[in-house]
């Protein structure tokens, strides 16, 4: 089990100079969503941003992280809404 | 919506000649297509192939121009991030293969190792993957999608 925090501060150890915010959507630990800004998905693709993110925690997704949910973007990308 | 299950036999030569646990619980991934019923069955090459399961994922996401793997069938999801990415595509009218990786993890664990992907649902068109619930949403908000599909 997992908290908000604990994900966020992965993510931004992680991918350099990200930037994240993290939701426990369900209260349990294991279900997040998160947005992430980060340098390095500039020039990338949505899919390869994601697996960024993804490989930060490897097996863990689908196992004791049972959902993460990705919104990202590079710090040049308008916000999206 | 009319949906004919196909039988993608993974190694139905292997599961005659030698019987072995693959008789009880029979390697056959179910595709649930729309446009093309009965057009998929599988035929492996090589009866010594040891990953027939892989190869059967492989050979259903070259055969279907757009192919959902997910959680339950499109009629019964059995995920919400599944149901979100079966309602971006019917409300396309995008035709669109689907197969349930719930009756055999094996199903979900060769796709990840082929798609790079960790996460269930998983899109693909054209032989690519297009991502997940979350990327297929964002592309279906923004008019990607459509595109992505042809």
């Amino acid at each position: 089990m997992a908290s908000a925090e604990e994900i966020k501060q992965r993510i931004e150890a992680s991918i350099p100079g990200a930037q994240a915010d993290v939701e426990d959507t369900t209260g349990g630990g294991d279900h997040f969503r998160a947005t992430v800004t980060a340098t390095a998905f500039e020039g990338r693709t949505r899919i390869e941003q994601h697996r960024l993110v993804y490989d930060v925690f490897g097996a863990e997704i689908g196992g004791p992280i049972h959902a993460l949910s990705l919104k990202t973007q590079s710090p040049a990308q308008t916000p999206p809404q | 919506m009319q949906t004919e299950p196909t039988t993608v036999q993974t190694d139905p030569t292997d599961a005659q000649t030698q019987p072995t646990d693959m008789q009880t619980q029979p390697t056959a991934i179910q595709t649930d297509t729309q446009t093309e019923p009965g057009a998929s069955q599988a035929q492996p090459t090589s009866a010594g192939d040891s990953n027939p399961i892989r190869d059967a994922i492989a050979e259903a996401i070259g055969e279907h121009k757009v192919i959902l793997f997910m959680k339950g069938t499109p009629e019964a999801p059995a995920c919400g991030f599944s149901a979100r990415t079966v309602a971006a595509l019917q409300a396309l009218d995008a035709p669109f293969a689907a197969v349930d990786v719930l009756p055999d993890p094996r199903i979900r664990q060769e796709l990840s190792a082929i798609s790079n992907w960790p996460t269930i649902p998983q899109l693909f068109a054209n032989g690519e993957l297009i991502g997940g619930c979350d990327i297929v949403t964002e592309m279906f908000e923004s008019g990607e999608l459509a595109e992505a599909l042809q």
